[in-house]
Order: C-alpha cells, then structure tokens, then sequence
C-alpha cells in the first residue's frame, strides 16, 4: 500500500480522533512516569518522551487478569468462563524494540503446541503503531546487538518516521491499511522515501552501546556450571523491577482467590527474582539461591529462547539497566559470558 | 571526598590484610554515568575499586543481614565447636550504622561479627530528582565537582546545584556521621538541617482525614508490586514475608488496590521503631511512590509517643521491642 505523509503536529489529533473510535492506548504523563495507558476523553498523549517507564506488554498480557470464576453450592461447585473481553483498539506510539518484542512474545503465546486465548484475543484486536527512533532515546539502548532496527517495522502493523516536517507513515500489515483513513490523503513521493532510508541508516549508526548477544549461545549451552554464576547475584535485592519493566518477560503464576463461596482465578506476572519462583508445594525449590534465579534469568533470554524460538529474548531496550535499582548491567553479564 | 576514599581504600585493604574482616561491603563505580554500586571486596588488591561519594545510594546493612545469615545456615550441619565466625566488614555512615544498631538491638547477629569502617555523609543525589530536574533528559556522562552536577545528556550540557537534587531524608538528617564505628574514616561531616524533619509530615497531618485519605490512594496506585522497597529496607529481614504466605494467604498476589494498599500498610506499621530513614525503599521504587511521608509520620509517631529514634544508640530499644522490668512486668510477659 502507498505510503502516506502526515504533518508531524498533527499526531495528537489522530490518536485523539482514533479515541472516539477505539479504545486507544498512548504514551501519557503521569507526574514523571511515561505510562502505556487508554486515553481518556479529555486526555492528552505525550509524544515527546524517549521511551514510556513500563514496556507496553500489559496491553496484551496484563499484570493480573481473571482467568476463570467459581462459585460453591449446595449441588456442588459451578466455574464460570472468565469473558475473554478484547475491544477493537490501537496501541499508538510504541517504539520498535517495543513493537519487536510482541513479534517475540507472539511465538511464545501464539504458537502451534500451545494457543493462549487470552493473549491472542487481544493481541489481535490491536493495532500496533510505532514510532521510530531516529535518534536514540537512551545512550543505554542496544537493540541492534539483539535483531532490532532503530527504524524498524517488526511487530507494528503501522510505522511512523520522522523525515523532519513529516511523518511518513508506512501501513506494514493488512490490519494496519484498515486505519488508513486516519492519515489523511497526503501521500509519500520517492524524495520522503529516500529520506527515510538516510534517517534509517544514520539511526543505526547512532546506537553505540553494543553487547555480543549472539556470540554467548553456544558459551551458555556448555556453561550451566561455570563458577562465573557466583559472580552476578550478590548485590541483587530480588526484587522484579528489571522482570516486570522488562518488554519480553513474561512468566506468570496463577492463583485463586477465594472471598467466602465465590472465588476467582487469577494470573499474575511472576518473576524468576523472587524467591517464590518456581517454589513447589512441598516447599523444594529447584532454584534455592539468587544465583540459580540470575542463571535462569540470563539462560532464558539468550538461550533458552533461542533453542526454543531461534530468537533471543531481548529487544534492546534497556530498561533493566536504566531501573535496576542496584546497577547489575545486562549488557555487562552477557560481555562477561562472551569472554568464558 | 578523595581524601577519603583514599582513606577508605587504605582501612579496607589493612582490615583484609590483617584478616580483621572477611569481606568488606562497600560501594564501586557503576556502569551508567553518576551512580555508584554496592560491591563486596575479599581481597586487598579489589579495595581499590571502593568509592564514597554523593552517589552512594543504597543502605548496606541489609547486605550484612544476608551474609551473616547465609553464612549461619552453611554451619548448621558443622559441629558447634568446629563452627566458624564471619566477619563483615561495611563501609557505613549515620544511617546505615542505625540499621546495624536495630540488627544487633533485635539479635540478628553479634557486636564482633560486624566490622563498621564509619564515613561522614553529606547526603546522596536523589536519582529520580535529578531526572525530574533536567527535564527527563538522558545523562550520557556526569561529574560532580565543587557542589556542582555538571552534565552532558541527550538534551544539550546542563549542570545542577548538589543541594538541589539531594535526597529529602539527606536534607533534614539528625544522624548523618556514623553513631558506632570500629574505623572512623575522615571528620565528622557539618549537621545538616533536622529541625526542619517532620514540616513535611506536619503539613500532611494538618490536611482532612479525606484528602490525606485520596494522597495515600493516589500514591499506591503507582505501586506495581516489584517488592524492591521490601528487599533494599534492612529492617524488612522476614525469611518469609506475611505477602508470600499462603497459608493462610493475607493478601493477593494481584494487582488489586485494596491487596497493595494492605502490602503497604502492614510493611510501613512493621517498621514501627525500626525505620531510620536512610531513604533507600525510596530511591529504589521504580515508579517513585512517596512511601517517606507514610514512614516518617510513624517515625514522628515513635519520637513524640515514646521518646524513641530508631536505631539512635544501643540503649534506646525500638519501643515494641522493648522489656521494662519494672514497668512492663505482667504476668504473661516474661523474660526468656
């Protein structure tokens, strides 16, 4: 489909017209967090971030969400399907490590073995736009060390780039084209075009903080018992900002929570920090330490992924290492492992 | 400050040397511009990555809590005679030195088990304030020189004023050089304003039950449950917290306002007579809830109900903790 231009004041506007129509989430202000949130009637989205606090996974997979209901009674118990409710809307203004990760966690959630209804239902009633980077928001953001494009369209349905007076928006799905309406009838000449590719390249360039992400795969896979292990976790608080901030992550734990005969089933995002994780019924914990939790952490990402998906679990955006509120570096973990 | 690291560096490698300590917990450089990071150096030639600086965040004595208890259950299966004795060193200043005092006050560990290198503290940069004060800009590099933050970031060079972007508990600190020290590093660093401690929690406390009410939901609803104010706090040393029982099961594990709220509330009552304001549940909360109003209305609570400042002395036991054998003398209260 042809690629479109729109006025780069006028993003505001379109995401608030689109707000009339769908449930529309946005980057907004909250004191000083940049949050994903749904736009409000007489809210404002706030596009002049560098990236939003939290990754934008919570549209899809949120923190807590009912899974199924249940009530006793005299004749027994009766379960009741939790309403898989997922409206018509739009994702506005995600960047594209961001937009990458859902391509990343769609293999997960949307795979042949195992569907999760859940995440599908919302995941495809969504449009994805992103914005790209034509500059770097952070100068800790790595994500052409881990597949990613500063101006990239992978996971978006639409892409916007800056060319300088414009936008040129590019509909990269059929879901995308749909929304096209939206970007008025200004359309993008070979000039924009060329520029955008000068802008792309040039925001390659612009990303200097590199990690050797796919040189550790076949390190990690002869490595599971390296005294190395011992060397991460000891400043580590276990706490889940770097799991929960984190665009991929994506373990949960389910739970009922019972309120006199009515009960409720829950899952929640869990994280491989705490010292719950994985913790069995028995009260044994495969995982006993930090250290085993760190390993599972960094296994997960760049290698048990890989085996499983031939793709690493990162996007690059540097959020663990920017919220770590004790400084362990991922980006320095896996340069230590690059050297084993 | 030089001087003093200098200083430090040179008590930390003789405490090593002359095995007066087994590891000494300190802060390093870190790997972003202006932050330092808790480290644990075992050899003399490491203690030259120590740094003491106004970047030096986070309360350390949650770490001697860890290792000591670490250490405790590795010996259990060793005979009682064969068992050895750790010593942790920790590079502290006045509120970290609190924290240890509330640790030995509540028998978590011996006076001699515990090596304190005390350092003078001017207060640390509140990160969070800091971004807020340039505007959310990324810091690509940053030094501190003469009182003054000079930086580049993605939004041009900008230089702040240190006083300006201090943390809050810095700013009215009653107890900013250590209280017990083995090593004194330095002198004593000039008081910094106390008197000026509770104004914040008095200008709260004058507002209706209703709007104080509305600021304590607003600020929880910021809260997504990550527990880092919980495991940075020194005083929050539970090996299993009441929020991970599930039997019985006090609070959900969801996102549900009212199961955050009580996360929140049951942390800040557990902290009755235990918290010493050392800032680091704040620095830490990624989301920035204002956890520090809550926490020093309980301290003023402490101060003006029982004449008691968490972890002021050794003599001054936190007030639920404390058995008065003339007083408190009741027939099912006794002394074990």
């Amino acid at each position: 489909m042809e690629k479109s231009l729109i006025k780069k004041d006028a993003l505001a506007g379109i995401a608030k017209k689109m707000a009339g129509d769908f449930l529309v989430w946005a980057p907004v202000k909250k004191e000083d967090n940049v949050l994903f949130e749904p736009l409000q009637k007489d809210g404002e989205p706030f596009f002049a971030y560098l990236n939003s606090k939290n990754a934008p996974k919570n549209v899809f997979f949120p923190h807590t969400e009912a899974m199924m209901k249940f009530t006793r009674t005299p004749k027994g118990m009766v379960f009741s399907a939790e309403e898989n409710k997922a409206d018509q809307s739009v994702l506005f203004g995600v960047r594209p490590c961001d937009a990458h990760s859902f391509a990343l966690l769609d293999k997960l959630f949307d795979q042949e073995k195992y569907k999760d209804g859940y995440y599908i239902a919302k995941r495809q009633n969504t449009t994805v736009i992103s914005i790209a980077c034509v500059q770097p928001p952070y100068a800790t953001c790595f994500c052409t060390s881990v597949d990613g494009e500063p101006v990239g369209s992978e996971g978006a349905d639409i892409l916007l780039v800056d060319i300088g007076s414009d936008y040129l928006v590019e509909f990269v799905t059929p879901k995308g084209e749909k929304l096209a309406q939206y970007f008025g009838d200004a359309k993008a000449d070979a000039a924009a075009e060329t520029k955008k590719n000068e802008i792309a390249a040039k925001a390659v360039d612009a990303i200097t903080s590199k990690i050797p992400a796919h040189e550790v795969k076949p390190i990690l896979d002869k490595n599971f018992d390296n005294p190395f292990w011992n060397t991460i976790h000891g400043k580590c608080l276990a706490c889940g900002t770097c799991t929960y901030f984190c665009p991929t992550c994506h373990c949960f734990d389910i739970s009922d929570e019972v309120k006199g005969s009515d009960g409720v089933r829950i899952r929640s995002w869990d994280s491989c920090m705490f010292p719950m994780f994985t913790k069995e019924t028995s009260g044994h914990n495969p995982r006993t330490s930090q250290k085993e939790r760190w390993r599972q952490r960094t296994m997960h990402k760049f290698k048990y992924y890989v085996d499983n998906f031939d793709a690493i679990a990162c996007v690059g955006c540097g959020r663990c290492v920017m919220s770590c509120p004790v400084n362990i570096d991922i980006r320095k973990v896996v340069e230590d492992i690059s050297k084993l | 400050m030089e001087n003093i690291e200098t200083k430090l560096r040179e008590e930390a490698k003789r405490l090593l040397l002359e095995k007066k300590a087994d590891v000494i917990i300190g802060y390093e450089k870190g790997t972003l511009p202006l932050t330092a990071t808790p480290c644990f150096i075992t050899t003399p030639e490491e203690a030259d990555k120590l740094v003491w600086n106004n970047l030096c965040t986070q309360n350390l004595a949650k770490f001697v809590h860890d290792l000591i208890t670490a250490h405790k259950n590795s010996q259990k299966r060793v005979k009682p005679e064969d068992r050895k004795k750790k010593v942790v060193g920790i590079v502290a200043r006045g509120c970290t030195t609190r924290s240890l005092i509330i640790h030995l006050q509540e028998r978590q560990y011996e006076r001699d088990e515990v090596c304190i290198i005390g350092v003078p503290c001017d207060g640390y940069v509140d990160g969070k304030g800091l971004k807020v004060k340039i505007g959310g800009a990324d810091i690509v590099e940053g030094t501190i020189d003469g009182g003054q933050i000079k930086m580049k970031t993605s939004d041009g060079d900008k230089t702040v004023a240190l006083k300006d972007v201090l943390a809050e508990c810095c700013l009215t600190c009653r107890f900013n050089n250590p209280i017990v020290s083995d090593v004194l590093i330095g002198s004593p660093s000039p008081a910094m304003n106390p008197d000026a401690e509770y104004n914040a929690v008095k200008e709260f406390e004058a507002k209706s039950m209703e709007e104080r009410w509305a600021y304590f939901t607003k600020e929880m609803e910021k809260c997504m449950r990550c527990n880092a104010c919980r495991q940075t706090c020194p005083s929050c040393y539970c090996p299993t917290c009441f929020v991970e029982q599930s039997q019985p099961q006090w609070v959900g594990i969801g996102e549900d306002k009212s199961d955050t709220q009580v996360f929140q509330l049951m942390r800040m009552y557990h902290m009755v007579g235990r918290c010493v304001d050392c800032g680091s549940c704040v620095s830490v909360c990624p989301m920035g809830v204002d956890l520090r109003k809550f926490l020093k209305k309980i301290d003023k609570d402490g101060w003006e109900m029982f004449g008691n400042r968490a972890g002021s002395s050794m003599e001054d036991m936190p007030p639920l903790g404390r058995y008065d054998e003339h007083h408190d003398k009741e027939e099912f209260i006794f002394n074990p």
